[in-house]
């Protein structure tokens, strides 16, 4: 089935779940009391916005001349950098190493990146043990499943089903409370962070200036991923470079503001290479992998360029209306929510269109954005593309030229109406239901009798 | 061409037409920070760290015992360094940065830090405060830091990262706010993840 | 919306020649055909000093995105109002000597709310209305779901979002949902009357035109 169809069908079935509707706006309304509550540490909050979409923008506009100042202050250190063009040659520079170092066992901290390219598969077929540690992304590959939120991985379940998957899957788990699947979680975690070969993160910034890798997690999985494996590689996408260290003042409490409503993540982590002689610890090896996979592209869109700021915290999605009603899933794309839906087409082409046209524009998530993306107006564009492009329906097409040909003239425009009253009540007389698609879920709309311009043609206003 | 010449070659093509620029009227994100060492303090109570504020040597001496004392069995690692050679006096047997890195089985280690950040109540640390592990790697963390050691917030401790030259010297570099943590479960915080679950900053001065 | 503004003391004209403002093709993407439909629209209001609409949504499209679609701006785009902001910006009016002794509570239309900034407005004029008890629902700025051919293309979704939306006006003990757009109404009027819910909807203008002389009509 073509994923436009796959989702419109996955969509009514989600929207109709009223469980799933019911722990979503639990989670989200905790999200959202925290980020009400995060934001009073703010003087001005709209400074702090305007500031971050200036940072990032000036890290676009420069993105050429700040990947490579990064790229040679890594290299100096005695780190590698390879430049991966697609997902294909990201996972095949890193299947080389695995290969070449003989490596077993591999721990990840989160990142989307690594979704992007689908590397676990990758890994998982040389032979390789691949563990998430992340909490959330732990119980979704737990239970074989993509990450159902790009920051709250398992967001769609209780803290019950966790429980029967832990009590299935770890050893020491007797209730749900949350404080003993945690616990049971870090025993089994920890054994294979001390066990691993190689250590793989994302990154949430790469600093030019500095040559250093951003990590920032609240459990410490990062650090630990990072630190003590003989390999450390990060895969990231090469709109993740920023200009300076100093803006990492601005950003990292804005992240964790509209992230999580922290006033910054617990653990902050700056990593510039291996371990140097001095070191009594760190890895040996230390490999960035930077990946294009269609954003050098979406720089080229001058509309849209802007989408590339994003610092995937995840706030439109948990603004978003149809998001709190389809969930994450229904997506079927690495990214979800507003900026998924803006991004997909650029990245996976016009299959993805329809991801734009399931929004009814609010704007709220263009109101949240931290960096100030025009996420609905991009949403709005990417329609138009479509459009422009001949991927709509000849049917749809038909009836826009039609709907054109009406509002040309104001005769025929009256002409249409009074037809269409008098072709609805005919057919509802012959038991039919011309308006099918509407009334599935919403009563009739009352058509009066006469229309404003009949009563003013009239007289009667 | 490598994979590198074209990606690059596409970023400077695409970036032969400019956005317009964003306007910025500098104004302060923040309130103030107020008293630092107040201010850490409170900051500290709000995202778990137990904060000790000590007049001299002998008191940070006498506190770390204590603590020492009210902690499990397990290895003690400490960073080797001439201000904890003078105050970390224990019975129980002592693991040195010098001698090996933090331990699997360390129970605690107690650390130096670069610097404390009052509006967040946060650590400024490198791999030199033993090491990658030694601000990780154990379940309790004791940090031991001065009074002059406090700066106002992040963008400051970065100025200090920048003007010490750290990123030159060291492979790590972090901000630690607090315990590890998570709410990955119904969003209720649960303290204790892959990290500390109790962390101690002792501020002597 | 006409008889408030004659009791104000505005003279009104309706131009017969108007069909639409081209925001159903605009929406869907098909720009090409909303620019004739709103080069159309602009020249049938040509002559108009001042024009004033019932429909957030409308308005929006002729201020905010027709220079996008028409290419450039236009002085003349900014005499276009919607009606809650003509009577609290042009008019300064606050009090239309309306009466409506009913509890309401107020559903921020998305256009309205985050393209004009039209939030106060809206409660200005219905704090002056006679024996009216306003409201606040929870979450009054969340979309109700219509959004255009999104209602029909994913009707699921959007019954799902008025449902919750229904949800939230009901939880106020309100009788009556007002928005200052037509097309929030009627949707969530269709899914308020198909959960037999005892919520009504009504356009702010059908209140603002109610006194003690009529009741208020539905939009």
């Amino acid at each position: 089935m073509n994923p436009a169809a796959e989702f419109l069908r996955q969509s009514a079935d989600k929207s109709a779940d009223l469980g799933h509707r019911k722990i979503i706006r639990w989670n989200i309304g905790h999200y959202d009391k925290a980020v009400d509550k995060g934001r009073t540490r703010y003087a001005d909050w709209e400074a702090a916005r305007e500031r971050s979409a200036q940072i990032k923008q000036e890290a676009v506009e420069n993105m050429d001349k700040l990947l490579v100042e990064f790229e040679q202050k890594i290299l100096a250190r005695g780190g590698h950098v390879c430049w991966a063009e697609n997902a294909q040659e990201a996972r095949q520079y890193i299947r080389d190493l695995v290969v070449a170092r003989g490596v077993k066992r591999v721990v990840k901290s989160k990142s989307m990146v690594t979704e992007e390219i689908h590397l676990n598969t990758a890994l998982e077929n040389l032979g390789c043990d691949v563990v998430e540690t992340d909490l959330g992304e732990y119980i979704v590959q737990l239970r074989h499943e993509p990450p159902y939120h790009i920051v709250t991985p398992a967001m769609h379940l209780t803290r019950t089903q966790i429980a029967d998957l832990f009590r299935d899957k770890l050893e020491g788990v007797t209730s749900d409370d949350p404080n003993e699947l945690v616990d049971a979680a870090r025993r089994k975690l920890r054994a294979a962070f001390f066990a691993a070969d190689l250590g793989i993160s994302g990154a949430n910034f790469l600093v030019a200036d500095a040559g250093l890798v951003a990590i920032s997690t609240n459990e410490g999985n990062a650090r630990l991923s990072t630190s003590l494996p003989k390999i450390h590689v990060v895969v990231t996408g090469i709109e993740k470079v920023i200009p300076r260290l100093r803006d990492l003042g601005v950003l990292w409490p804005v992240l964790a503001s509209v992230g999580t409503g922290q006033p910054v993540t617990t653990y902050s982590t700056l990593i510039g290479g291996p371990k140097t002689a001095d070191e009594i610890d760190g890895p040996e090896e230390f490999h960035v992998v930077l990946l294009d996979n269609g954003r050098s592209e979406l720089l080229a869109d001058l509309e849209q360029r802007d989408a590339l700021r994003c610092i995937r915290c995840g706030a439109c999605l948990n603004a978003c209306p149809v998001y709190k009603n389809i969930g994450g899933h229904t997506y079927n794309t690495t990214y979800q929510g507003p900026i998924g839906s803006v991004l997909t087409p650029h990245f996976r082409g016009h299959d993805f269109d329809h991801l734009s046209y399931a929004s009814s524009l609010c704007g709220n998530c263009t109101s949240v954005c931290p960096v100030k993306i025009d996420l609905h107006h991009h949403l709005l564009q990417n329609r138009r593309n479509s459009v422009e492009t001949d991927q709509r329906p000849w049917t749809e097409r038909l009836a826009f030229r039609l709907w054109r040909w009406m509002m040309m003239s104001s005769t025929r425009f009256r002409l249409g109406s009074r037809l269409g009253k008098l072709g609805y009540r005919i057919t509802k007389k012959l038991g039919l239901d011309p308006l099918k698609p509407w009334t599935a879920y919403r009563a009739a709309p009352d058509i009066p009798q006469k229309s404003f311009r009949e009563m003013w043609r009239d007289g009667n206003v | 061409m490598s994979s590198r010449e074209r990606i690059l070659g596409r970023i400077s093509s695409a970036l032969k037409q400019k956005s317009a620029p964003l306007p910025f009227q500098p104004r302060p994100m923040f309130p103030p920070v107020g008293d630092l060492a107040e201010r850490f303090a409170a900051e500290c109570k709000s995202n778990y760290t137990e904060c000790i504020f000590t007049a001299s040597a002998a008191e940070t001496q006498r506190t770390l015992c204590e603590l020492l004392n009210s902690v499990g069995t397990g290895d003690v690692f400490v960073e080797d360094v001439s201000e904890l050679r003078l105050r970390v006096n224990s019975s129980r047997p002592l693991i040195w940065s010098s001698q090996q890195p933090a331990p699997e089985t360390s129970m605690v280690t107690i650390t130096g830090v670069e610097a404390l950040i009052a509006a967040t109540g946060s650590l400024l640390v490198t791999s030199d405060c033993g090491g990658r592990r030694g601000t990780i790697v154990a379940p309790v963390h004791i940090a031991v830091s001065r009074r002059e050691q406090l700066v106002p917030d992040i963008e400051s401790a970065l100025a200090l990262v920048e003007k010490e030259g750290l990123p030159q010297k060291n492979s790590y570099i972090g901000i630690v706010t607090g315990c590890s943590r998570t709410a990955d479960i119904e969003k209720l915080l649960v303290i204790g993840a892959h990290g500390p679950k109790r962390l101690v900053v002792i501020v002597e001065g | 919306m006409a008889r408030v503004l004659r009791k104000i003391g505005f003279e009104i004209y309706f131009p017969e020649d108007q069909t639409c403002c081209g925001q159903p093709a605009f929406n869907s993407g098909y720009w090409d055909d909303a620019r004739a439909v709103a080069r159309r629209f602009l020249r049938v209001f040509d002559k108009a000093e001042c024009v004033v609409g019932p429909s957030g949504s409308c308005v929006t499209m002729v201020r905010k995105f027709y220079p996008e679609l028409l290419g450039g701006t236009s002085p003349e785009l900014s005499k276009f109002y919607e009606f809650s902001e003509f009577l609290t910006n042009v008019a300064n009016v606050d009090d239309v000597g309306a009466s409506f002794p009913h509890k309401v509570t107020v559903h921020d239309s998305c256009h309205a709310l985050r393209e004009l900034g039209i939030k106060q407005g809206p409660r200005r004029l219905l704090e002056k209305v006679k024996g009216l008890e306003l409201v606040e629902m929870p979450h009054s700025e969340e979309c109700c779901g219509f959004g255009g051919t999104f209602a029909v293309k994913y009707g699921m979704i959007s019954a799902a979002m008025g449902e919750t939306k229904s949800e939230n006006a009901k939880s106020t003990g309100a009788e009556f949902v007002t928005s200052i757009d037509p097309s929030c109404l009627m949707h969530l009027d269709g899914v308020l009357r198909k959960k037999q819910s005892p919520v009504k909807t009504i356009h702010l203008a059908s209140i603002l035109a109610s006194d003690s002389n009529s009741a208020g009509a539905q939009s």
